[in-house]
């Protein structure tokens, strides 16, 4: 896990690093036409292929604003449908939702609301994360399923958009080993009640040709065959959209992964190709 | 202190110098009038010219040392009309410091920062881990065990005399020993009917009307399941469509709070490591009560009694073909803080089951207690009547 990590923060620091310093036109002119060099990588309907398989996903980003209260946002993040195959016996990762709401505001503070309610500042955003129908193949009919993950988290960056993140807190997590063959039959459960924590670095730049993220997962799970064990994970991945076609961006990935439990690191490197995405606010092609 | 004293000097009122914790709030739904001081900072004036008195308050956040910030959140629109402090004070109008005014559901500190102390916790997403000691009447030494819950939508949609109950992926897991359940989808609706269904009139002595309202509604849920580790193996029920209808003996005003009667019928399936898989029709009847207990949505009470009598198609095992359960949960959750206005709650719960539909669980009642925290998402302030 220590190599994974520190690889994957290595690479985020390079990326972090090529993040521009003033923000740049989102288009350019040729022949007469704009064509938009700004890209929105939360909003987009996408395949990729890799040495991992072939997968694909939905992601959607939202904001709700309040007219009375300017400084205060939920930002919502969805991923919906995620899935990576590798085809055969083996591979299969899959998840139904995820999603990410942080409540950014520029205050944050902590209500007390005994007798005269006090309130006491702190310096982050709350929120969660959710998890849902989050499926691994292991084997001819034997998966993984993660029937729910749930976290509180405090977003230490407190960004306005969606493209810095410093998020931790405590996770909890429900998965469950399912054997299909000869008929569908659930094996051992693993539990961790908020006995985990999470972090999450996350960073695109502003351009959005840029994303990087690193999630690290480490404490404790209950099992049924084995009570109580330490269990960690560790997620890195790193995305350059290296051109567009048709103003839909393709890009280059890099991955790593690692978990206790499978004591498997795994790396991955593929292609991703947009083939809906959301306009750019800052892109016009006027 | 500092703060509203600055205020005095600034708009040369000079009346003594007051507590500040109980300073009055200006009324949300009345006229807020906005002036300039000499020195150009702007204040909020509401005047009650009933009382002649006359309330008044930066229109920015204060500092730790009084001196102005931001301007403050969440505060209506006011109008800059002339606004005549001698006239006004010559008419007799006495000038009191006093908060902002702040939309329903929130208020504001001596410092004029705005925060939520309403909270409708049947709008919100939620998780939480409790602690939860066991105790079966035959073996009292049963391990202790950790659970969390959580319940990833749930959400109140009241239209006029109709209210709306939805809760996504809803249900909670136990360790130590194991056991879980989860609902994918539930939706239910509650109706006031204002015509009653049967009008009986008395004519012994005057004549008198007594009608008889019904308010019927539905209940349905999808994708129910339960798992239970016993000492014969692994058990899971799956519950796969249920509904019923409601009858609400009592409801709120607001339709948030009701106590009701529902039955119905519902379609399960069981796999255990003793009988196999069978099917089963299952009649159910449960009495719920769910009420708020105070109007900041702080204090609430659920109870719920569950008889569930499955009727299996093929019979299974000692069973037979026709088994029952059992159920009964009080649960009590209240507010006991909020973090960025999203509410952290203490959580108690008892409940008690008794069944002899799964192999391997002792058909006697089993008793479980709770108490630990949620965490809850979103829960807006609760809707005005």
């Amino acid at each position: 896990m220590g190599t994974a990590a520190l690889a994957s923060l290595a690479a985020l620091a390079l990326v972090l690093a090529a993040v521009p310093a003033r923000a740049e036109s989102c288009t350019k002119l040729k022949a007469g036409t704009r064509y938009p060099v700004c890209f929105d990588p939360g909003n987009r309907l996408s395949i990729t292929a890799g040495s991992d398989g072939f997968g694909g996903a939905l992601s959607l980003r939202q904001v709700i604003h309040f007219e009375d209260d300017p400084d205060l946002q939920w930002k919502l993040e969805h991923q919906i449908g995620e899935v990576v195959s590798a085809g055969g016996a083996i591979g299969v990762t899959g998840v139904l939702y995820r999603g990410r709401f942080l409540r950014h505001t520029r205050d944050g503070h902590l209500v007390l609301p005994f007798g005269t309610p006090k309130k006491i500042f702190l310096p982050f955003d709350i929120g969660g994360l959710i998890e849902a129908g989050r499926l691994h193949r292991r084997g001819t009919g034997t998966f993984d399923l993660g029937i729910v993950k749930t976290a509180a988290l405090i977003d230490l960056w407190r960004s306005r958009d969606f493209k810095k993140r410093l998020a931790v807190g405590p996770i909890a997590r429900w998965e469950v080993s399912v054997t299909s063959q000869p008929a569908i039959v659930l094996g051992h459960h693993v539990v961790a009640p908020f006995s985990a924590g999470v972090a999450n670095l996350h960073a695109e730049s502003k351009n959005g040709l840029t994303v990087a993220d690193v999630t690290v997962e480490a404490g404790t799970a209950w099992t049924t065959d084995g009570g109580w064990r330490p269990d960690a994970r560790a997620e890195a991945s790193l995305e350059r959209i290296v051109l567009a076609v048709n103003d839909r961006p393709i890009a280059v990935m890099v991955g790593a992964r690692y978990a206790t439990a499978t004591e498997e690191a795994i790396a991955s490197i593929g292609a991703r190709v947009v083939l809906f995405q959301g306009a750019d606010p800052r892109v016009s092609a006027r | 202190m500092r703060a509203p004293c600055v205020a005095f000097a600034a708009i040369a009122i000079g009346l003594p110098a007051v507590a500040l914790a109980d300073l009055p709030m200006m009324e949300r739904d009345r006229p807020v009038e906005c002036a300039k001081d000499t020195e150009g900072r702007t204040w909020r004036i509401q005047c009650d010219h009933v009382t002649k008195q006359c309330l008044y308050a930066a229109s920015d956040e204060l500092g730790v040392d009084g001196d102005r910030g931001k301007p403050l959140e969440r505060a209506k629109d006011c109008s800059f009309d002339p606004f005549d402090r001698a006239a006004l004070a010559a008419a007799g109008y006495k000038f009191v410091p006093g908060r902002a005014d702040a939309p329903h559901g929130y208020t504001r500190d001596d410092r004029g920062r705005v925060f939520q102390i309403n909270f409708d916790l049947r709008k919100r997403i939620y998780f939480g881990a409790a602690y939860t000691p066991k105790k079966i009447l035959e073996n009292p030494l049963e391990s202790t065990r950790t659970s969390l819950d959580f319940g990833l939508l749930v959400l109140n949609i009241k239209n006029d005399r109709t209210m709306h109950r939805l809760r996504f992926v809803e249900g909670g897991v136990h360790l130590e020993p194991f056991s879980s359940e989860l609902v994918l989808a539930q939706y239910d609706l509650s109706h006031r009917f204002l015509d009653p269904l049967l009008r009986i009139t008395t004519f012994v002595g005057e004549p008198q009307r007594h009608d008889l309202t019904l308010n019927i509604g539905m209940w349905t849920e999808v994708g129910g399941l339960e798992l239970h580790r016993t000492s014969r193996g692994n058990a899971q029920l799956w519950k796969h469509a249920t509904a019923m209808v409601t009858l609400d003996l009592w409801q709120s005003a607001d339709l948030g709070s009701f106590l009701r009667f529902r039955t119905g019928l519902g379609l399960e399936g069981q796999r255990d490591e003793v009988t196999g898989y069978h099917s089963a029709l299952v009649a159910q009847s449960a009495l719920e009560l769910d009420v708020t207990l105070d109007d900041d949505g702080f204090h609430n009470l659920r109870f719920e009694l569950d008889h569930e009598l499955p009727r299996y198609f093929v019979e299974m095992g000692a069973t037979g073909k026709l088994a029952q359960r059992m159920k009964a949960k009080l649960q009590y959750e209240a507010i006991v803080l909020a973090i960025n206005d999203q509410p952290l709650s203490l959580k108690l719960a008892m409940g008690g089951e008794k069944r002899d539909d799964i192999p391997g669980l002792p058909d006697q009642w089993a008793f479980v207690m709770d108490a630990g925290l949620r965490f809850s998402l979103w829960a807006p302030p609760r809707s005005h009547l």
